[in-house]
């Protein structure tokens, strides 16, 4: 009953973070809802096995991740052609500030975006993404530091192109 | 500590210095103008990034795992207890503009559509088109992405987005759901507005009324509806 009404509280303190950062991950509204769903039914499964409580948001990243690795795994099975190809994106007409900051996130590297939205969404430090995405803490440091100097050039070019308007 | 390693060091962790950063800062300007240059973008940063959640998604995950643990009957029970709340919620919330409001959140919640080129050969828009009893006159502009969405309300309409002279706009085509009239609505920065059709209803989506305004007028010349 105890280990229920903990999960619970889990669920509510954390579907929220786990949420945005599965829509940036699959880029799909249904599909992250359904990742949050799948983690919290394997974290449920698992929950015995937590030892420590104070681990649980990065233990709950950490299962996300693996579940949207396994959906792609999946989806790639399904739909070997590919439909999306977002590598020929041409740039987009800016169509507000939000959405085209959003758009300069999702043409980072996957390898830099990653740590990245875990340190935004998460709040985690580089040593624990280290641990969530299995890499050294001076990797993540230098990941991040390459995500945030090219995020920059990027947002102060757009500034630029704003005020020439 | 060198401004060299300041700067490595808030980049990697804007919110976390160390005590030795921490002392750089008070004793140089150039590294305080860099650090609150970088804690204004990320700022930004973090609000572009927090998507809205939807609603109800923490209670959805309790239900589905206390389901799991029960009989059938009982979780099927569960389930049409739901079905019947949703419903009754959406008889008593539909409104005037019902449809034009669920087409801006719809809009506003795939930020993606407008970041994606996806299924954009002309034989998907015109399948889209036939759904709701319409042919493509003209070219509307370049459409960049089309896909077939779940709607908030339970139904299931063709998302498409194209280039206009206004920005990229969407056009949401629902089949088999009658909108009794013309409806607009303008919320969370977006403005729509929804037409009904021979065999459902279209609704445009754009920034502003008068860019909706433009492209509905668009959509009309170039799209033949039948009504």
């Amino acid at each position: 009953m105890q280990q229920r009404q903990d999960f619970e509280q889990t669920v509510r303190a954390y579907s929220a973070d786990l949420y945005r950062y599965a829509r940036w991950l699959c880029r799909d509204r249904h599909m992250a809802e359904d990742l949050v769903q799948e983690a919290f039914v394997r974290a449920w499964k698992s929950w015995a096995e937590l030892r420590d409580p104070a681990r649980v948001k990065a233990w709950l990243f950490t299962i996300l991740r693996n579940e949207c690795a396994r959906g792609f795994a999946r989806k790639q099975v399904e739909t070997a052609s590919g439909e999306t190809d977002e590598s020929e994106l041409p740039p987009v007409p800016s169509f507000e500030a939000g959405l085209e900051i959003a758009q300069m996130v999702d043409m980072l590297p996957e390898a830099y975006r990653e740590p990245l939205l875990l340190q935004v969404l998460g709040g985690y430090s580089c040593a624990e993404i280290a641990e969530i995405i299995g890499t050294s803490e001076g990797a993540v440091m230098t990941r991040l530091t390459r995500a945030r100097q090219a995020f920059r050039q990027r947002y102060a070019d757009a500034g630029k192109k704003r005020v020439s308007k | 500590m060198n401004c060299l390693e300041f700067h490595r060091q808030k980049l990697a962790d804007p919110r976390r210095l160390s005590g030795a950063a921490q002392a750089h800062l008070r004793d140089c300007p150039g590294c305080l103008a860099f650090a609150r240059s970088v804690d204004e973008s990320e700022r930004d940063l973090e609000r572009a990034l927090t998507t809205p959640v939807p609603e109800g998604l923490a209670e959805r995950v309790i239900l589905r795992q206390r389901g799991e643990g029960r009989p059938a009957w009982r979780a099927w029970a569960l389930a049409a207890g739901i079905v019947v709340a949703v419903g009754v919620g959406y008889v008593i919330g539909s409104s005037p503009d019902q449809f034009a409001r669920l087409a801006i959140e719809h809009a506003a919640g795939e930020p993606e559509s407008f970041t994606t080129l996806y299924q954009t050969e002309p034989a998907k828009i015109g399948e889209a088109l036939r759904s709701v009893g319409a042919t493509l006159k003209e070219p509307i502009g370049r459409v960049r992405y089309v896909k077939l969405c779940p709607l908030g309300d339970g139904s299931t309409g063709w998302h498409i987005v194209f280039e206009t002279q206004d920005g990229l706009a969407t056009l949401i085509l629902v089949p088999g759901k009658q909108a009794r009239a013309t409806e607009i609505a303008t919320a969370q920065g977006w403005s729509s507005l929804v037409r009904p059709t021979a065999s459902g209803y279209y609704a445009v989506v754009t920034a502003s009324p008068e860019a909706t305004a433009r492209v509905d007028g668009v959509v009309r010349l170039r799209i033949a509806w039948q009504t």
